[in-house]
């Protein structure tokens, strides 16, 4: 029977061998760990990876070891699956003009018994090896060293440490920092304000939800010193994306000193020394009065903002203001009719956008530092 | 009952044809109608997720804000799943399934009517957030008590996703009472077509789990306009409840999107290796057990909330991949010893046999338990319903167009076109998605306008990008493809794949009544055994062979319809050669120009030509 594939025969080759090659491709790079071994960090994370990136905890650490036995399970079932599949492909083609029927099987009692059991046998063994990992990964120490309630809320983090009396609240790209002794069990317990949220810290390979009405916790225990950021992972609003925070990991002794110099630190509610002070003021969803400003370069600048909106939540943002070079947004909102104060990171001199993280496209003003 | 398209009196008067396609309550027509809707509402979708994958290409906000983002990709997942896949499935199925049993239309025509007008007005329903205040923006999964504090657009989600659901499950019971009252005679349980059994199974998971799905929708509209306090901790609701009654529906949700792909490569195996399905009762029990376990592994989304039984969830989780892995595997053997036609719906079948797996065997890896702990709400997880959904789902869905396209207009797609477009979706979808596996793995969240960009993101965010971009291009040749089809000349034939199942033994396109006269069913394919002289002296002698009982009540159908012993796998195949023992007027018994004059075949009361 003509079918209108025959004719287009060439073009059928370079299709397949097209699917070779990246099946191919695939295939090779699987196979390399490309994770860097180097230690985490904020500025030198690992590149990302076919392995989860290094973890910094003993629980991460288990959950590290555990991923390679399935990810050589799964990969063994791919390159069986897809080799089956291409060898099909090469042998069982129809050639042109072959009109003869192959042989009808219907089914293979012993082979579909064969690839039921063996799936199940395997998943069966993972799902115990996952109990046994899962039980030590969630296990809660009887005394932990340090307890520490994070309270979550839109778009900021709270940390509190109940015994050393300290409470630590931060926002934006750095968020607050979560000061912790290395090789001491740490209790989290989490707090949520308002609506669901996830602490998550990467190189931890763990997160838990942030809950309303509900306290989770898990303990973790850092072996390495060294900054780790965590991220809100929980979709939560507006600035989700920006909800972040710091695990700083440290010995023993710097972890005291730490302590000790937060508790100083703590409570005062003074702008950082050397600071400029500006008023900005969002008068509708189009306008920002001024529209431009000006500032000393090298200082903070503390925002008075005031948002005389009365039907909408603005704040203020600079472009390319974060040392990262990404744009600083001020955070939380100020909500229609209300005030707030932000606090942007000192830049060097030059001219500056800002804008409303809400409305961007037409709250926009000019920002010059330096020239004050 | 389904009388009132087999009274058609187009041949009397004339009606317009806009009031034609408006008023339709022809499973054909209303099908076709599902199918266009829903592709459009693809385009949307697709161009919702360009403007998400343009956004992070690169670190820093590009040329969207944050409340526009949380929009883009509420509205996106919303679309794909309850306005592109769904009534794309649905719409198949409208049109197949009736055919495949050789019934004359569904159970409840204007039920399906219904049904299906309901799809763009929930469409209408969620899309006009942007005119009246903002659309949703909480995510599709809404999650209380997010989705009870944003804007007036999660309310009109609220009324489109219930719309939508009624929608879903009207079907679903047009379709049980389809399948279990309308086949035709001879046509048992286990000689369906697997496509049809998976409708069967679709249909069930529906109607089990929509309408928990539209309670708990309810209950958020209750808390977000009257202070209902279902959800909220502070008037001694629990947000956690919210997540259990979503995923209720939202897992068997996963399988209601991707059974019907599986019974189109089910279906598409066969014809284009020329073999019978690889164990066929195998596939039905595995259909049957995924939709069972479907529904006992739905907190396996809530690992991280601490709130749920790890270990009953990580179990059925993983037992889910046994199935799964029979389908493959039975998939397979079927192609093996065969003679595989690489036409585009073969292409697309197998394209998704070889994608669908990444996607089945990443469910497994989320079953550990520790592992989800670090790749829960990250582009890992995005990966992973990606893999599902567009290698999955979507590769099924175009293996579908590609294979029925004939059968629905008389013209054959153009292979070359069909390749191109197969070509950039495999290498897009790869693209596109399997980078997100290596963003994911190194925490990498989801639902983020923004990343850092000293994270080393980017170059792997800008490869997906370029492979959304490429999914996009992809549907340029395939809409091309459907145009020039359609304006050229429609001459497919009836049969053109030379297939198995019973909607090849009518013209393409089917007349209104679908079939002049059904060839004698013995297996699961009936026309095969016509073309190929499988059918035995003893079933060709029944009077349901000779196709004089169609047309009866379907009630009354002979004993054989369920006491008749299966016979799909014990029947000694193809025995090339022997002379078929067939009913005269079978449709492709003979070729078409040879075969007698319609007005001459009649011996159907019900057949409308016969009416005064």
């Amino acid at each position: 029977m003509p079918l209108a594939g025959v004719r287009l025969a060439p073009t059928k080759r370079t299709i397949f061998w097209l699917l070779t090659a990246a099946l191919l491709v695939a295939a090779c790079t699987v196979a390399p760990d490309t994770g860097g071994a180097t230690g985490g960090g904020h500025s030198d994370p690992n590149p990302p990876g076919f392995f989860p990136t290094d973890p910094a905890t003993a629980q991460g650490g288990l959950i590290a070891g555990l991923y390679p036995i399935v990810f050589f399970i799964a990969v063994a079932v791919f390159v069986l699956v897809e080799g089956l599949l291409l060898l099909i492909v090469f042998r069982f083609r129809r050639r042109p003009g072959d009109d003869t029927l192959p042989e009808q099987t219907h089914g293979s009692n012993l082979l579909e018994v064969i690839w039921t059991a063996i799936p199940a046998a395997i998943v069966t063994g993972l799902f115990v090896l996952t109990m046994g990992t899962l039980s030590e990964v969630e296990a809660l120490e009887d005394s932990p060293a340090v307890e520490i309630d994070v309270t979550g809320f839109q778009w900021q983090w709270t940390f509190q440490y109940p015994n050393e009396d300290l409470s630590l609240t931060g926002l934006g790209r750095e968020g607050p920092v979560m000061g912790i002794p290395i090789n001491e069990t740490v209790r989290l317990r989490l707090h949520a304000q308002d609506v669901i949220h996830s602490f998550y810290v990467p190189q931890f390979l763990y997160k838990k939800d942030v809950v309303p009405g509900r306290v989770n916790e898990f303990d973790v225990l850092v072996q390495e010193p060294g900054t780790y950021v965590g991220q809100c992972a929980e979709f939560c609003g507006l600035a989700h994306a920006d909800m972040y925070f710091t695990v700083q990991a440290m010995e023993r002794p710097d972890y005291e000193a730490w302590v000790t110099e937060q508790q100083q630190g703590s409570g005062e509610a003074t702008p950082p020394p050397g600071a400029a002070a500006l008023t900005l003021t969002s008068v509708d969803i189009n306008t920002f009065d001024p529209e431009t400003l000006s500032a000393p370069a090298d200082a903070p600048i503390v925002f008075d903002f005031r948002n005389v909106d009365p039907a909408a939540p603005h704040n203020v943002a600079i472009v390319g203001a974060n040392e990262d070079g990404s744009d600083w947004i001020g955070l939380p909102l100020a909500q229609a009719g209300q005030n707030a104060t932000y606090t942007a990171p000192a830049l060097e001199a030059g001219t500056y956008e800002f804008y409303c993280s809400v409305h961007p496209a037409t709250m926009r003003g000019t920002l010059t530092v330096g020239t004050r | 009952m389904a009388t009132t398209t087999l009274a058609p009196r187009a041949g009397t008067y004339r009606r317009s044809m806009v009031y034609e396609w408006l008023t339709t309550t022809d499973h054909k027509k209303i099908g076709a109608l599902y199918i266009a809707t829903s592709f459009l509402f693809f385009l949307l979708g697709g161009v919702y997720a360009l403007f998400i994958r343009a956004e992070l290409a690169v670190p820093g906000l590009q040329f969207l804000d944050p409340e526009t983002y949380n929009q883009l990709f509420t509205i996106h997942g919303t679309t794909m799943i309850f306005l592109f896949v769904m009534p794309m499935t649905t719409g198949l199925a409208n049109y197949i399934v009736p055919l495949q049993i050789g019934a004359a239309d569904m159970a409840f025509p204007r039920i399906n009517a219904l049904s299906y007008w309901m799809i763009p007005l929930g469409g209408l329903l969620l899309f006009s957030g942007y005119a009246l205040g903002g659309a949703a923006n909480a995510g599709w999964t809404g999650y209380a008590p997010l989705s009870a504090r944003e804007g007036i657009g999660i309310d009109l989600w609220i009324a489109s996703l219930v719309l939508l659901g009624t929608s879903s499950i009207l079907g679903a019971i047009n379709f049980l009472a389809t399948i279990f009252k309308m086949r035709a005679p001879g046509l048992t349980l286990m000689r369906m077509p697997l496509f049809v059994w998976n409708t069967l199974v679709t249909s069930v998971l529906l109607l089990f789990a929509v309408p928990v799905l539209t309670a708990g929708l309810m209950m958020l509209f209750i808390d977000r306009n009257y202070g209902g306090g279902f959800f909220d901790p502070a008037l001694g609701g629990n947000p956690i409840l919210w997540q259990h009654i979503f995923w209720f529906f939202g897992h068997p949700e996963v399988y209601i999107l991707i059974l019907p792909a599986f019974g189109v490569v089910s279906e598409v195996l066969p014809v284009f290796s020329r073999k019978p399905l690889f164990g066929y009762k195998a596939f039905v029990f595995a259909t049957a057990s995924i939709g069972a376990l479907g529904f006992s592994v739905w907190a396996h989304h809530m690992f991280t909330t601490g709130a749920v039984y790890l270990p009953f969830f990580s179990f059925f989780t993983f037992l889910i991949a046994v199935p799964t892995g029979i389908k493959i595997f039975n998939w397979l053997a079927t192609m093996w010893g065969g003679k595989l036609r690489l036409s585009t719906p073969m292409l697309f079948a197998m394209g998704f046999i070889a994608l669908f797996l990444i996607g089945g065997l990443d469910g497994a890896f989320l079953a550990v338990v520790p592992f989800d702990f670090h790749v829960q709400d990250t582009y890992w997880v995005v990966s992973h319903l990606h893999y599902v959904l567009v290698a999955g789902s979507v590769f099924g869905i175009f293996a579908a167009l590609y294979y029925w396209f004939p059968k629905m207009t008389g013209g054959l797609l153009d292979e070359r076109l069909g390749k191109i477009h197969w070509v950039l979706l495999f290498i897009g979808t790869n693209l596109a998605f399997f980078p997100q596996h290596l963003l994911g793995l190194d925490g990498m969240i989801r639902r983020i306008i923004d990343y850092a960009p000293n994270a080393g993101w980017m170059e792997l965010n800008l490869l997906s990008t370029i492979g959304a971009f490429m999914i996009g291009v992809s549907t340029l040749p395939f809409m091309w493809n459907v145009f020039i089809t359609l304006r050229g000349p429609r001459d497919a034939g009836d049969d053109p794949w030379d297939a198995n199942t019973l909607e090849w033994a009518t013209t393409s396109p089917p007349p209104p009544y679908n079939f002049e006269a059904l060839p004698p069913i013995r297996s699961e394919r009936p026309l095969f055994d016509l073309k190929h002289g499988a059918v035995e002296d003893r079933a060709a002698s029944t009077p349901a062979a000779r196709g004089e009982t169609h047309g009866e009540t379907r009630a009354d159908a002979p004993e054989e319809v369920l006491g008749e012993p299966i016979e799909g796998h014990d029947d000694d195949g193809g025995t090339p050669g022997a002379t078929p023992q067939v009913s005269e007027h079978a449709p492709d018994a003979t070729p078409r120009d040879e075969r007698p004059e319609r007005s001459e075949a009649r011996d159907d009361p019900r057949r409308p030509e016969d009416r005064p």
